[in-house]
């Protein structure tokens, strides 16, 4: 046995004959890992699915190229060496783990599959190597949870199961396509350790495929840079961050979020109060079923000055979504709503159409925010056509122009359809779309978590020349606390929907009060303090 | 108007499904030569000529008179007496290419009716001597029509019902969706049955009769189309915008909803027109005389001794249903978004 377990040379991939990647070569040695690293339709997981032979053939060929695992050529190898291959000397771990688990089968089963098929182990036998490969990825109470089905697991329990299916026959490359972009910070920072941790256990190879730069400095040994198919650079991770030779490169490591937020005016006034605003789901609706209320958000209040960007901060789950939607009155809640002097709680539908002139919302997925089956120009001048109904065909035409060149797109886009259209510039409609009305208060709901870095930080800017123009108060909700940073003004730290800490932003990034802000600050700027966080969290 | 990438794609799924685009051809060329039977099949000449005079008998009615008869009723042009009196003023009449129409009876075959498949009679008469061949022209437009206007009706009444109540959910919806099902468990044949024995239907009250049930056939997909993108976030955009429900229904739900309702049409219309042959077997259907495809093979099943009759019948209803079929399959392959390999994105 070599050391060297993968060898890529000269690797192109083609769709419908128009190529994606582009004579790629590299290796991996047994015991390192290397990152993949490119902004979105850079070609890197098309790359990483090739080596295991999973793309879709024919539609994707390879002109060029040959991929040598660990001595056994993939590319045009017959169907019975891949099977032997696949899972067993390389295995791969998705990014989304609710979908690669099979929701109908228990953990004990998915996991007892890989073991059966390629070790053919006996029923006893693959129970007992199932639950120590349970408890190896940290998997806590792993007897009690064999018989558990994936809905009953977290987003990071189902990420370890992930890992322990994938290790199960202890494969000599691990193949992680994003694996902890579905994943709150704090599990990122858990899941990373424990992979690092297991790496140097099995003496196994990594190739992890990512977009997050703060990770691929944590745990890689090399990275290659990829862009448009192409590896433009690769180098020793240390080096690479010290000292990237490819513009390329730069720009990537240049394209973090930055700037401070817009300073609100001395004597501006309260635009938006909320008093003890709560938010309360039943589950188990029904004549006979026991009611449980899950409480989303709990007497949360909250003020929001002309002009200032509140920062709502918290992982999935902990309420900001729902918050931000009860304040625009898109879900019912409970408590006190006073926008600009009036209390919008107790309006009915017709009584509150002047206030959705002043109000509006940014949502995270830029794909699911804009109709398909709507040209650009329908989807912006909607607001206007409820609002200024007065207006003409021309003075339409010249707002959608407006508001198209406000968000930096062309006016000569406007009578495409969104898919036309990538991640960003959708999110710059989206947010056309939104300002068209010249509204004071917008809810930015992760309105750069789907983009990639270097949109985010485009992003970020345009928002908050935007607010300094228009006089914008945003209330901002995002996990990400690089993007936060550079846009809040105030912040406001929720958890299973109440607020555990509010105040000046810079202040508590400075001097976080609790042990939850503490730990999202560390995820988002430095890992080596949440493996300390992480070991406490993990107990609870 | 522009077509969207969508519908090019769509329309070029659809032309790659060679036997559901041919089968539209087909379809289409016999429905328009089907809207047009009275050029067909009549018993009325096409042009006539009288004393030097053109006279166009299928679109107007002349009496007898005219032609130096004695009797003021329309001329029956097929009698031989009237045809001499044309003839004898070296007037002549131009024909369809069959000269008679559903209702004509034929007294001059010279054979007991039903008579068997002549040059007179291409695919023989029925046991009252009208022209089996008329009969089918007619029928196939009387019986496409009528499919055609049920399966609008009921498009639009389910349509409108699965929009309500996946739209607006809850209680509306729990509700609706037990009175469809309490509805949609009645007894529909005999139900139509009992109500078509009240009273004779016309063409109008039968439509009427059959949309009471027919209607529930797209409601669940709708509504299920509805309890999906109704909580989109463009959906949600536009309630942020302020916009109503109904234009949120109309701009952003319904055109969701539109894909799986055309893909249900084609098989719909089938089933209205399978409903109406059946009825029209079984007697409860159309007025007696109608030209109707359902009591020609009654008339076959009476008269097994006369093949022709319920031959002609089942070869009629098997091509009409065959090319609905196929063009349906190719509308679904066109609606098909997985269908699409060529034009999606490489990851």
């Amino acid at each position: 046995m070599s050391d060297r377990i993968l060898e890529i040379k000269n690797l192109s991939v083609a769709f419908h004959g128009s190529t994606v990647v582009r004579e790629v070569d590299f290796h991996i040695d047994r015991g390192e890992t290397l990152a993949l690293v490119g902004e979105s339709g850079s070609g890197k997981s098309v790359t990483a699915l090739s080596i295991p032979q999973l793309l879709p053939y024919p539609q994707a060929s390879h002109p060029s190229g040959s991929i040598l695992l660990d001595g056994i050529e993939m590319i045009s190898a017959s169907k019975a060496t891949l099977l032997k291959m696949r899972g067993n000397r390389v295995s791969m771990i998705f990014q989304e783990p609710m979908t690669s688990l099979n929701p109908l089968h228990t953990i004990e089963r998915q996991v007892g599959e890989v073991l059966f098929v390629h070790q053919r182990l006996g029923g006893n036998a693959v129970r007992k190597r199932t639950l120590e490969l349970l408890e190896m990825v940290g998997l806590q109470r792993a007897s009690e949870r064999l018989t558990a089905f994936p809905h009953e697991l977290s987003g990071g329990q189902r990420q370890r199961v992930m890992i322990a299916m994938a290790l199960a026959n202890e494969p000599d490359l691990l193949i992680a396509d994003e694996p902890t972009t579905a994943l709150d910070v704090i599990i990122q920072a858990q899941i990373l350790t424990l992979l690092k941790d297991l790496q140097s256990r099995m003496n196994m190879a990594l190739l992890l495929i990512t977009h997050d730069l703060v990770m691929v400095r944590r745990i890689a040994d090399r990275v290659c840079v990829m862009n448009q198919g192409c590896i433009v650079e690769t180098a020793i991770t240390k080096t690479l961050f010290s000292a990237p030779t490819h513009v390329y490169t730069r720009t990537l490591l240049n394209a973090q979020p930055k700037g401070n937020p817009v300073r609100i005016k001395g004597d501006s006034k309260p635009l938006m109060q909320a008093d003890k605003v709560s938010v309360y789901f039943q589950l188990g609706s029904g004549f006979l079923a026991r009611k449980r209320v899950l409480k989303a958000v709990d007497e949360v209040s909250m003020t929001i000055q002309t002009g200032q960007t509140v920062g709502v901060v918290g992982e999935s789950g902990s309420g900001k979504t729902t918050l931000g939607m009860a304040l625009l009155r898109l879900i019912r809640s409970k408590g006190k709503i006073v926008f600009d002097g009036v209390d919008i709680q107790g309006l009915n539908n017709k009584s509150l159409k002047p206030y959705r002139h002043d109000m509006q919302i940014v949502f995270q997925d830029p794909y699911g925010a804009l109709s398909p089956r709507r040209s650009v120009r329908q989807i912006i001048e909607q607001g206007l056509r409820v609002h200024e109904p007065h207006l003409g065909d021309d003075e339409l035409a010249t707002r959608v122009d407006g508001a198209l060149e406000d968000v930096g797109l062309d006016s000569t886009d406007k009578d495409r359809y969104p898919h036309e259209f990538s991640g960003g510039q959708r999110q710059r409609i989206a947010i056309a779309r939104a300002i068209i009305l010249r509204p004071r208060f917008i809810v930015l709901d992760e309105p750069t978590s789907a983009l990639d870095m270097s949109v985010q930080a485009q992003v970020v800017d345009l928002l908050r020349d935007l607010q300094a123009r228009y006089q914008l108060s945003y209330l901002f909700i995002s996990h990400d606390l690089k993007v936060v940073r550079a846009l809040a003004d105030e912040l406001v730290v929720m958890k299973d929907g109440i607020i555990i800490e509010q105040g000046r932003a810079s202040d508590i990034f400075e001097r976080p009060a609790t042990e939850y802000t503490r730990a999202l600050i560390a995820a988002a700027f430095d890992l080596e303090v949440v493996n300390k966080t992480s070991a406490n969290d993990g107990k609870n | 108007m522009t077509l969207t990438p969508l519908t090019r794609r769509r329309l070029a799924n659809f032309r790659a499904n060679k036997r559901g685009y041919w089968s539209l051809k087909i379809f289409l060329v016999l429905l328009v030569l089907s809207l047009f039977a009275e050029f067909i099949a009549n018993d009325k000449p096409l042009l006539l000529s009288f004393k030097g005079e053109l006279y166009i008998p299928v679109l107007v009615s002349y009496p007898e008179t005219t032609f130096g008869g004695v009797l003021y009723s329309e001329a029956d042009y097929s009698e031989p007496a009237v045809r001499e009196l044309i003839e004898s003023e070296r007037g002549w009449m131009l024909w369809p290419p069959i000269p008679f129409s559903y209702y004509t009876i034929d007294r001059y075959t010279g054979e007991p009716a039903p008579a068997a498949p002549s040059s007179r009679h291409w695919l023989g008469t029925d046991d009252v001597a009208r022209d089996v061949l008329a009969r089918i022209i007619y029928g196939f437009r009387l019986s496409v029509l009528f499919g055609i206007a049920l399966t609008l009706f009921s498009s639009l009444i389910g349509v409108t019902v699965g929009a309500v109540q996946g739209f607006f959910g809850g209680w509306v919806d729990l509700i609706g969706q037990r009175l469809v099902e309490i509805w949609a468990g009645m007894p529909v044949l005999f139900l139509l049955i009992i109500l078509a024995s009240l009273a004779q239907p016309n063409v109008f009250t039968l439509l009427g009769l059959l949309l009471l049930f027919s209607w529930m056939s797209l409601v669940g997909v709708v509504r299920a189309e509805f309890l999906r993108t109704r909580n989109f976030e463009y959906v949600l955009a536009s309630r942020a915008l302020g916009v109503s429900s109904f234009d949120i229904i109309r701009q952003d739900v319904l055109p969701n909803a539109m894909v799986a309702t055309l893909t249900f049409l084609p098989f719909i219309l089938t089933g209205s027109i399978t409903t109406l042959t059946s009825l029209d077997f079984l007697g409860f259907g159309l007025p007696a005389g109608s030209p109707s495809l359902g009591e020609l093979l009654a008339q076959g099943k009476a008269n097994l001794h006369a093949p022709w009759l319920g031959l002609s019948g089942f070869f009629a209803l098997l091509i009409m249903l065959t090319l609905l079929i196929f063009i349906g399959e190719a509308v679904r392959d066109a609606f098909d978004s997985r269908r699409s390999v060529t034009s999606m994105d490489a990851f």
